[in-house]
């Protein structure tokens, strides 16, 4: 299959995970746009054989990492927790109404604990493919995986 | 027996191995508690799914599709031919090949030394083989009958360099002892630059060999350690 129509299959489920790490949807479907983009230009770098999938993964988390780097440079960090719903209802009104608290939530956990949520729990990838896309030990992922879960308990009123 | 938090998880996410899984279940027959945070794992990842899989099964924005519609449309020459700007080089291909059949050799018609066809591909010649593999873009003659620009490697690991020659440019990749002529575009004006048209011919060529590159071009030490190691 051509890559560009493998890459149109996989566009649902990138798109899915822009949504799940960026702090609005038109942010989100910017990501994806660029990816798509930087994707073009790259593909030179793809090895045919390898799971392009996990391939775009990443090169769409490090765009994403290139963002939230800036703009803690620049003094917009992320979403602070307690920030969290103002922001949510004031700012994002349609992603509030579409995604609801949930996306909210997700939107006040540090981008470490936020990409492994994603990669794990939303996208469905094994702990070692999630640890592979992100560059890091499997040890790391488990517990910036465990750490974000339970805030996000914390957060829904799902902790025990 | 105590069960640390990460290993919870992971068994409630079915990752772990079928022994420590067996001790994980003797733990939470034993407490409850830990059944309980089993549990809240579940319904999180749940709400977590409910809350985004409506995005995956949206249609994506047409814009995105759209770039990789067009994405489609450029063809490497190699497999099929160029159907975004045909015309003038694939006349000269066109004549060349009803003129072999009266005259050996498929060379262009007033070709200034530059293509041949053997065997389905288009090989450089000539001047335009010569620039290739000794011409550096950085030393070049003002009036060089063949200018090279951008030299790169390609997914293959193949080294490709760009080129112009009269008004026809092209990308080449070494393949053996030959460039391969990869692409072809008529219409590339050697004298117009520094100053080109989104559009143009000449940047289709650039757009094309940025596509084809895995990584970034050479400057000028790297493309002469290149050419002094003979393309290798």
């Amino acid at each position: 299959m051509a890559f560009e129509d493998e890459l149109l299959d996989h566009l649902p489920r990138l798109r899915r995970f822009a949504h799940a790490l960026a702090r609005s949807a038109a942010d989100a479907d910017d990501l994806l746009q660029a990816s798509v983009e930087r994707a073009l230009i790259k593909r030179g770098q793809w090895e045919p054989g390898t799971r392009l999938d996990s391939w775009m993964y990443r090169l769409m988390r490090n765009l994403w990492i290139d963002t939230v780097r800036a703009e803690t440079r620049r003094g917009e960090t992320f979403v602070p927790p307690e920030a969290g719903e103002a922001i949510g209802s004031a700012g994002g009104q349609e992603m509030a109404v579409e995604l609801g608290k949930v996306a909210q939530a997700m939107r006040t956990l540090p981008p470490e604990q936020r990409e492994a949520v994603a990669l794990v729990v939303i996208e469905g990838f094994a702990y070692k493919e999630a640890a592979e896309i992100l560059d890091i030990p499997m040890g790391t992922l488990t517990s910036r995986l465990v750490r974000g879960r339970e805030a996000l308990m914390v957060r829904l009123g799902e902790a025990a | 027996m105590t069960i640390d938090p990460e290993t919870l998880m992971a068994y409630a996410d079915g990752e772990l191995d079928p022994i420590t899984a067996k001790r994980v279940e003797k733990a939470i027959a034993a407490d409850p508690a830990l059944a309980g945070h089993v549990e809240q794992h579940r319904r999180l990842a749940a709400s977590l799914r409910a809350a985004f899989d409506p995005v995956a099964a949206a249609p994506v924005p047409p814009a995105v599709e759209t770039i990789l519609r067009d994405a489609v449309k450029v063809v490497p020459l190699a497999s099929k031919p160029v159907r975004r700007e045909r015309p003038l080089w694939m006349g000269a291909v066109a004549a060349s090949l009803v003129a072999g059949l009266f005259a050996g050799p498929l060379l262009f018609p007033r070709d200034p030394g530059g293509v041949a066809m053997r065997d389905g591909a288009a090989i450089a010649r000539g001047e335009v083989a010569k620039a290739l593999g000794t011409q550096l873009a950085s030393a070049q003659a003002p009036d060089a009958p063949v200018r090279v620009g951008v030299t790169f490697r390609d997914g293959a690991q193949r080294w490709c360099r760009s080129f112009e020659t009269g008004a026809t440019g092209g990308i080449a990749c070494a393949q053996g002892k030959d460039w391969r002529i990869e692409r072809l575009y008529g219409g590339v004006s050697q004298q117009s630059g520094a100053y080109r048209q989104a559009g143009s011919p000449a940047a289709a060529m650039m757009a094309d060999a940025q596509t084809m590159m895995a990584g970034d071009p050479l400057d000028a030490a790297a493309e002469k350690a290149a050419r002094d190691a003979g393309w290798r």
